[in-house]
This record gives structure tokens, C-alpha cells and sequence, in this order.
């Protein structure tokens, strides 16, 4: 089992380096007050402005199901993240579990409340974030995210059918 | 209305959880809010598959061996969520036996919860119980609608509520249903303080008490024979004069020998609620008596609904049952008011309109958030005002962060 | 708890306080309440002081149970107990304490009856299932004799009951309302066909989807959706005999509120789950914030640190 995991977690490897340097670069972010209302400040990939402003968004995927989009724009970076979700049941899983921390998104301050389009969860760093936290520290913990998800998903997956056997179980024993 | 199964209304206090159908006059399980886990090493909660069906609530809890008893709700609010979600289980498929999905449910929150534990709980409620409705009402307000049975004016939504459980009293001014958050009073005295005191008096003149029966004992003699005197010298004065006639005699049973052991209660019976009108007598650092509280609180509010305010206070919770506490209340506070009225006057040579100072007490009173839920309950108004399943799916838990105030007729 | 009770707390709890006020010789506390059960049996409750012990049940499905003969099971479970229905109930028991209750010193010679008084519901349901176990051992199965047994239990499932030579069967449906139910309820019902192989003694189980299975073929009502279940249980001879009757009658009847209690247990599970994990990767992000105070000292102390890094 845990040779099974360090394999899975070296095959993820390139993936999750390729991620690691995209998001470094990306984290060059400055101060920019809002070029169409005075004294705003508004992260500029969220509001899209002016064109100047943004980067390229970047996609980095591992599969057509995995796959990780990072905008990046002069004060803001916007990083969206699909996981992968082989069946309906992963699918509801990956659902609640996302929900339920987006709706805690208060507490994680570079949690976005709902995903952009396409992707199950968002995460929107502005420069005031980098600027008060570690930002080597910013792209450990989505590293980290994207290490523990996929993990945290087929674990609850293994949690409902050892469930339903415990279940299964408890029932038939009784019959004599 | 015909067909709907009728809602469970559940009152989740610090001490004991309220649980029953609407429409009924008593609710069904008065139990412990505390629940046996077993302690896991390491300290880590979650267990093995299977493993988190293992555990007992209310009473229960106390009887099982081998599982540590804790407590998921302090002063009102719940703390954890993890052992709240399990105690909410059991409330539902072991003592009300019933589906979630075909009952709609009034749950209670003290003054001042949190709006996002008000979203935790819905989101609890509609995503792992599916039920189709849910409505999170304040106690405050229950127990405005719970004492419209004594009163004789019906449909009064501003009241001053006097709220006294095992764990915590509030006293909590309403306006129309709504909570005057910035006037609310938290008093360190409650039921379970009383029994300390009385205990401590026990002590020190009855010997016969085996210590580790004294606390149920003390509780047992607050619960029967506890009273509120208008006057404590005179109290004492009258019993001294003929103490054959008011010292009673209780008799318990050693649990351990199974003899019996006589006590005989004295002066405790009036002096143990008393601490409510002298609450330095068990807590040095507290020494504002109900009254003066009330009172000030009243003095506190807007100036509009304090004439309403004094009209109408209304009691709730085990700790305002003792024998004359309404009046003796009624009373002080009456009597605080006209000392303030009659200042006024010398100073301004002016009659106020005289306060009526009115203390409702009632048959509900112990488990009067309750009543008044089962009340709201089951009226249609209440399926109205429910937050429904649709409305989940479509904007999530913050629906519950506001709960509309309606009127039972 | 696992399994869930087939007793209803409630009365039992009421009936128990009822009868030690009864015999400690104090007064009796009125009682009138309504209180429900799992599948929408609404019971009706009264006791007072003169007045006997009385318990009225009624189900929305009863109609369904009398054509089996719940009569014969109540009379012999209830003997006198049983009176004529209170009006708009289906069932009344009537217990009166001061000629009705076993004589004893303890408690021992009347729980029993209180307990069996709570599970009232219970024997209603039991009923149809004796009579199928018994049409199966005595072997009469003709077609003309009798037929398919259906109680829609619940608005929208049904129960349906079948006997043939050397077995009967249970068919139920079930309905899951939320989406998310229905995956893991079909997780939960694969489960119960794998395990089956497990335990030889259990009756075997069949599961189908969507469409009920080939035993309701000439059911033009059973229902069909994406959302519904089928589970058919095959009871041999082993499981309806005598002497195992009451143990398979009280698995099988509570076995859709098992079912559904289950999935919502699980997902508390998950739920406390994700809880953890959303606190774990919480912790995990606080390391990117620097605490102002802690990270001065730290800068201060040995310059050139992690924190340094940063920059």
C-alpha cells in the first residue's frame, strides 16, 4: 500500500514541479489601484479591465480530468483546480467537500467562494496576501492542496464502501 | 395542512435538550445534552469506519462504561459540531424515530448566537438529514409566545424574558420579536449554582450525608422544598421562632449501604434562591441582584418599549419555578420603578404616568422555550416561514443566517 | 446503534413512568400527546388518573395490512388490551393498571408487557409476514389461495410480499429523494449483494435499479426512475419458521429506515472528515503567516532565517 502511494506520488511529481514553478513566477505581484475608479483597488484578474494588465492564463494538466489553471495578472493571481473525479460517487464527494470549505472560504483568505467556471475550486491571491504572508509558504500550501485532494477524496470514496459493508454486515449477521 | 406529519421542534440547551413532536404540551424526552464517545489514543476523532455509531446521548451517556461523557454545547452555543451532528442522530432515529426527510424542524438558539453557527446547523440539517424545512428560532421569543397562555393579552411580541436553565441565565429584552442585542444581561447565577450553595450549607450542619451523594442530594431538596421569601430577617426571624413548624425533614438513601439517612432543612429552603436577590451570598465578584439587573436593563433600551417592557417580563427555564419567585421579583423591581418615578417627581414637580410592573408566570414555565416552539410549530404560519430544501439548493446555508419573526394567529 | 429499535421509545418511556407512579401509590400525571413513528405511524396517547392507559395507532397503510389478518395477530399478542379503534385510528390498546397489570414485586413482571405495548407497530406490519411465512409452510401456494401482497408503506414505496413452495418473498422499494443519497444508496445496496455471500444463513438479496425486478413484471403500478431501488429478499424455510419468525419480521420491517439511517449516518462521517481535513489544511495555511510578534523576534534573533527567504 505505501509502495503504491510513493509511485502515485512520483508519477505526480513533474506535475506538481511544473505547478510549483509556474505559481513562483506567477506570485510577482505589485500594488495597482483600479485604472477606471478612483481610490479602488480591485484584483485585476477578477475584474479584467484593461487587457494590459493580465498575463497569459496558463494551463497545466495532468489528464483531461486533473488539471490546474493559473491566471495571472499585474496584483492578483487567480489558480482554479479540477480534481479528478472517476465516478458519480468521487464526483459528489469531491462536490461536498468543496463546497464545505468554500463555505468556510472566510477563514481561508485566498479561498474563493465559488470556482470559476469549469473547475471545482478556486483560489484568488492578491498582492495584500503576499504581502502579508509567506509567499514560498502560499505555494507550499497549494502544493500541498493538490498532493492531499486527490488523496482525501479516494479515502472518503473507501470510507462510504467500508460503510456499506459495515452495514451490510451488521444486518445479515443477525439472521440465524 | 392534512397529511403533513407534524415537526419536530428540538431545544438544545447547555444542561438538558428538549425534544418532541409540535402540537404536543410537554415535550417527549428531557434529557441530558451530554454524550459518552469512546476516547480514542492519540486523541484523534476520527475512527475507524463503524466506530463513530459507537456512543450514547442523555442519560445513557452517564451509564456507559468504558466512554468519556462530554459536553458539545457551553453556555448556549454549540462548540463542537462533531459530537453535535451525532447528538442530533440519536435525537432523531433512536428517541423521536422518525425520517427527517418527512419533518419539517424548529430548532433554538440562544440570544446572540453567531450567524455562521446558524448556517453549520442548517447545513447539517438539509445536507445530511435532507429534511424538507427548517426554522431556527430564537428561545427568547419562544418563551414570549409560550407565556401567552397565563397572559391575558395575547399576541404581545415585546416582553422582557427572564430565561434561567441549569447552566446559564439571560435576561434578554424583545421588541416585536426581535432581540435588543446591545441591552442583553448574562448573570453567573443558575440552577446549578443554587445547588452548589445549598450544598455548601448542607455540609456544614449535616453530617449524615454521605459525601458523594451530597451534590444529587442538594439537588433533590432545591428541586423540592426550595422556595423565594418576600423578606429573608423575617424569614429567619420565623424560623426561629418556631423551628419544629419549618425545618422539614428529608430522607434519602445511601447508595452504597442502602440505609436510609434523615436531614433536616432549615433555613436553606429560602435561602438558596434567595442568591438570585443576594448573589454575593455564593459569588463575591457579583453583587447586582436580579432586580437591580432587570431593572437596568430595561433602562438600557430604547425609551419607546420600556413602559412594554416592565408590562410584560416573562420567566422560562427550571430556575424560575421556586414558590414565589415571580412575586417576590414583581415586587423588587416594582418597587425600584417607583422609587425612580418619585425622584422624578420632586425634581419636576410633575406626576409621571405610574409603571405597572407585570412578572408572567406559567404552567410551561420549565420547559417553556419548548412549548412555545411546539406552539409556533404547528401553526401554518410556520410552514411559511420555514427555510425550505428548495431554497438550500438554490443560495446554500446563508438563508439561515435570518430567520423571520411571525405571528402565531 | 447500529441496528435501530422496533420498540417506540416514547411509549415505552411514558407507559414505564405511568406504571412506577401507578405503584409507588402517588397520583398519576395526565397525559395526552401524539407522538410519530418511522413511516408516518402517528400514535395517540392518553392516560389520567381514573382513566385506563390508552394507546391508538394509525397508519396510512392499514388497509393494506387488514386484508392479512393484523386482527389474529393483534388478538394474540394483545388479548384484552385490544378495544374497539378510537375514531380515526386503526388500532386502540387499552391498559388499565388496577386490574390489567401482572402482579409482582418487580419490575420484571411488567416491563415485558410495556415493551410489548411499544412495539404495537411492529405487530401490525408483523402480521402480513406470518401469514406469508405460514402460507409458504403449509404449502399452500396456489394462485387461487392467495396472492401477491402490496402495502405502500410509505407515499411513494411499496412493500410487496410472495410465497411459493420453499420460499417467500420481500420485495421493497425505495425512493432517494436527494441525488446524492441515491449514489451512495446504490453503493450501500451493491454492498448488501457482495456481503450476502459472506453470511449462508442470511436470505439471499437481489438488487436492481431503476426498473423493479422480474417478480413484478405483472405490476403495472410498481414504479420506475432513476432514483429508485429494489431490494428482493428471498426468506427460505430457515428464516420463517417458528421459532425464527419474530427475529427475520424484525430485520426485514425496519430494514428501509436501517437503509436510509445509515447513508445519513454516513455522511456524518464524511462530514466530520472533512471537517478535520478543512482544519488540517487551515493549519496549513496559517505557516504562511507570519505572526507579527514571533517572526520580529525570529528575524531579530538569527537574521538570514527562513523568514528572510521571502524576500
Amino acid at each position: 500500500m505505501t509502495q503504491a502511494v510513493a509511485a502515485r506520488a512520483s508519477a505526480h511529481q513533474p506535475y506538481l514541479d511544473a505547478v510549483r514553478a509556474t505559481l513562483q513566477a506567477s506570485f510577482c505581484i505589485e500594488n495597482f489601484e483600479s485604472q477606471v475608479v478612483e481610490r479602488h483597488n480591485k484584483p485585476e484578474v477578477e475584474v479584467k479591465t484593461s487587457k494590459q494588465l493580465l498575463l497569459n492564463p496558463v494551463v497545466i494538466s495532468r489528464n483531461q480530468n486533473e488539471q490546474i489553471l493559473i491566471e495571472g495578472s499585474i496584483n492578483s493571481v487567480r489558480i482554479s483546480v479540477a480534481v479528478k473525479q472517476a465516478d458519480d460517487l468521487e464526483k459528489i464527494l469531491c462536490k461536498r467537500l468543496m463546497r464545505f470549505m468554500m463555505q468556510r472560504a472566510d477563514d481561508f483568505y485566498i479561498l474563493r467562494r465559488k470556482p470559476v467556471n469549469g473547475y471545482d475550486i478556486s483560489f484568488l491571491v492578491t498582492n495584500f496576501h503576499a504581502e502579508n504572508m509567506y509567499k514560498h509558504r502560499l505555494v507550499d500550501f497549494i502544493i500541498y492542496f493538490l498532493e492531499e485532494i486527490d488523496k482525501e477524496i479516494s479515502k472518503m470514496k473507501l470510507d462510504v464502501s467500508s460503510r456499506a459493508r459495515m452495514c451490510a454486515d451488521e444486518f445479515f449477521k443477525k439472521f440465524n | 395542512m392534512t397529511g403533513r406529519l407534524p415537526a419536530c421542534v428540538i431545544d438544545n440547551g447547555t444542561g438538558y435538550t428538549k425534544l418532541g413532536y409540535a402540537g404536543n404540551n410537554e415535550p417527549h424526552f428531557i434529557i441530558p445534552s451530554a454524550i459518552a464517545v469512546r476516547e480514542r489514543p492519540g486523541g484523534s476523532r476520527i475512527g475507524q469506519c463503524g466506530e463513530d455509531l459507537d456512543f450514547f446521548i442523555g442519560d445513557e451517556a452517564f451509564n456507559a462504561k468504558g466512554y468519556s461523557v462530554k459536553y458539545p454545547i457551553r453556555h448556549g452555543i454549540v462548540e463542537d459540531w462533531d459530537l453535535m451532528e451525532k447528538y442530533w442522530e440519536h435525537c432523531l432515529f433512536k428517541y423521536l424515530r422518525c425520517d427527517p426527510e418527512d419533518h419539517h424542524f424548529l430548532l433554538t438558539e440562544p440570544p446572540l448566537n453567531t450567524p455562521e453557527n446558524r448556517e453549520y446547523t442548517a447545513e447539517i440539517m438539509f445536507e445530511l438529514f435532507n429534511v424538507p424545512g427548517l426554522y431556527i428560532a430564537l428561545q427568547a421569543t419562544l418563551a414570549l409566545y409560550a407565556s401567552w397562555i397565563a397572559s391575558d393579552v395575547k399576541n404581545m411580541l415585546t416582553g422582557l424574558v427572564v430565561d434561567s436553565g441549569d447552566g446559564v441565565t439571560h435576561v434578554v429584552p424583545v421588541a416585536d420579536g426581535y432581540l435588543i442585542g446591545s441591552s442583553i444581561k448574562h448573570v453567573p447565577i443558575s440552577g446549578r449554582d443554587i445547588t452548589y450553595f445549598v450544598q455548601t450549607l448542607l455540609r456544614e450542619r449535616e453530617p449524615n450525608i454521605p459525601p458523594e451523594q451530597s451534590l444529587e442530594t442538594a439537588k433533590t431538596i432545591k428541586e423540592r422544598y426550595c422556595y423565594v421569601c418576600p423578606d429573608i430577617a423575617k424569614e429567619f426571624a420565623k424560623f426561629d421562632e418556631d423551628p419544629r413548624k419549618n425545618y422539614l425533614q428529608y430522607t434519602g438513601i445511601n447508595a452504597v449501604t442502602k440505609k436510609p439517612f434523615n436531614v433536616d432543612i432549615g433555613h436553606e429552603r429560602f435561602l438558596g434562591p434567595e442568591i438570585f436577590f443576594h448573589p454575593e451570598f455564593a459569588n463575591p465578584e457579583f453583587n447586582t441582584s436580579l432586580s437591580k439587573l432587570i431593572d437596568d436593563i430595561i433602562q438600557d433600551c430604547p425609551v419607546d418599549v420600556r413602559r412594554k417592557l416592565y408590562g410584560n417580563i416573562v420567566l422560562s427555564g427550571g430556575s424560575t419555578m421556586f414558590k414565589g419567585f415571580d412575586k417576590r421579583l414583581k415586587r423588587d423591581v416594582q418597587r425600584l420603578v417607583d422609587g425612580r418615578l418619585r425622584e422624578s417627581e420632586e425634581l419636576s414637580k410633575h406626576k409621571p404616568e405610574p409603571i405597572d410592573v407585570k412578572v408572567v408566570a406559567h404552567a410551561m414555565q420549565r420547559y417553556a422555550v419548548w412549548f412555545g416552539g411546539s406552539l409556533a410549530a404547528s401553526t401554518p404560519n410556520f410552514y411559511e416561514v420555514c427555510h425550505t430544501r428548495k431554497e438550500y439548493e438554490e443560495k446554500g446555508p446563508s438563508i439561515c443566517r435570518y430567520n423571520a419573526v411571525f405571528n402565531l394567529v | 446503534m447500529i441496528l435501530l429499535e422496533v420498540h417506540n421509545r416514547i411509549i415505552e418511556e411514558l407507559l414505564t413512568v405511568q406504571i412506577e407512579t401507578f405503584l409507588r401509590k402517588e397520583k398519576l400525571v395526565e397525559v395526552k400527546t401524539d407522538v410519530v413513528d418511522f413511516d408516518g405511524a402517528m400514535y395517540h396517547v392518553t392516560s389520567s388518573r381514573d382513566k385506563p392507559f390508552i394507546v391508538s395507532i394509525k397508519l396510512k397503510f392499514y388497509r393494506d395490512l387488514e386484508q392479512y389478518g393484523t386482527d389474529d395477530v393483534l388478538r394474540r399478542e394483545y388479548g384484552d388490551l385490544l378495544v374497539t379503534p378510537l375514531e380515526g385510528y386503526n388500532v386502540t390498546l387499552s391498559l388499565d393498571f388496577n386490574t390489567q397489570l401482572p402482579k409482582g414485586d418487580t419490575n420484571e413482571v411488567w416491563l415485558p408487557l410495556v415493551r410489548k405495548i411499544a412495539m404495537l407497530k411492529r405487530n401490525c406490519f408483523a402480521a402480513v409476514f406470518e401469514k406469508y411465512f405460514e402460507f409458504q409452510s403449509k404449502q399452500e401456494t396456489k394462485t387461487e389461495t392467495h396472492k401477491r401482497a402490496v402495502i405502500h408503506y410509505r407515499d411513494d414505496e411499496t412493500m410487496y410480499v410472495d410465497a411459493s413452495s420453499d420460499r417467500v418473498i420481500v420485495i421493497f422499494s425505495t425512493v432517494f429523494k436527494d441525488p446524492d443519497d441515491n449514489i451512495i444508496g446504490r453503493v450501500f445496496m451493491e454492498e448488501f449483494k457482495e456481503r450476502r455471500r459472506q453470511f449462508q444463513q442470511a436470505p439471499q438479496v437481489i438488487v436492481s435499479y431503476r426498473t423493479p425486478p422480474e417478480e413484478l413484471k405483472d405490476m403495472p403500478d410498481a414504479r420506475t426512475g432513476d432514483n429508485i431501488g429494489y431490494l428482493t429478499f428471498v426468506l427460505f424455510p430457515r428464516h420463517t419458521k417458528v421459532a425464527e419468525r419474530d427475529n427475520t419480521i424484525n430485520l426485514i420491517h425496519t430494514l428501509r429506515n436501517y437503509f436510509h439511517y445509515h447513508i445519513k449516518c454516513c455522511k456524518a462521517y464524511l462530514h466530520a472528515h472533512m471537517r478535520h481535513k478543512t482544519n488540517e489544511f487551515l493549519k496549513r495555511l496559517q505557516l504562511a503567516r507570519p505572526e507579527v510578534k514571533k517572526s520580529f523576534r525570529r528575524i531579530g534573533n538569527n537574521a538570514g532565517d527562513a523568514p528572510a527567504a521571502t524576500e
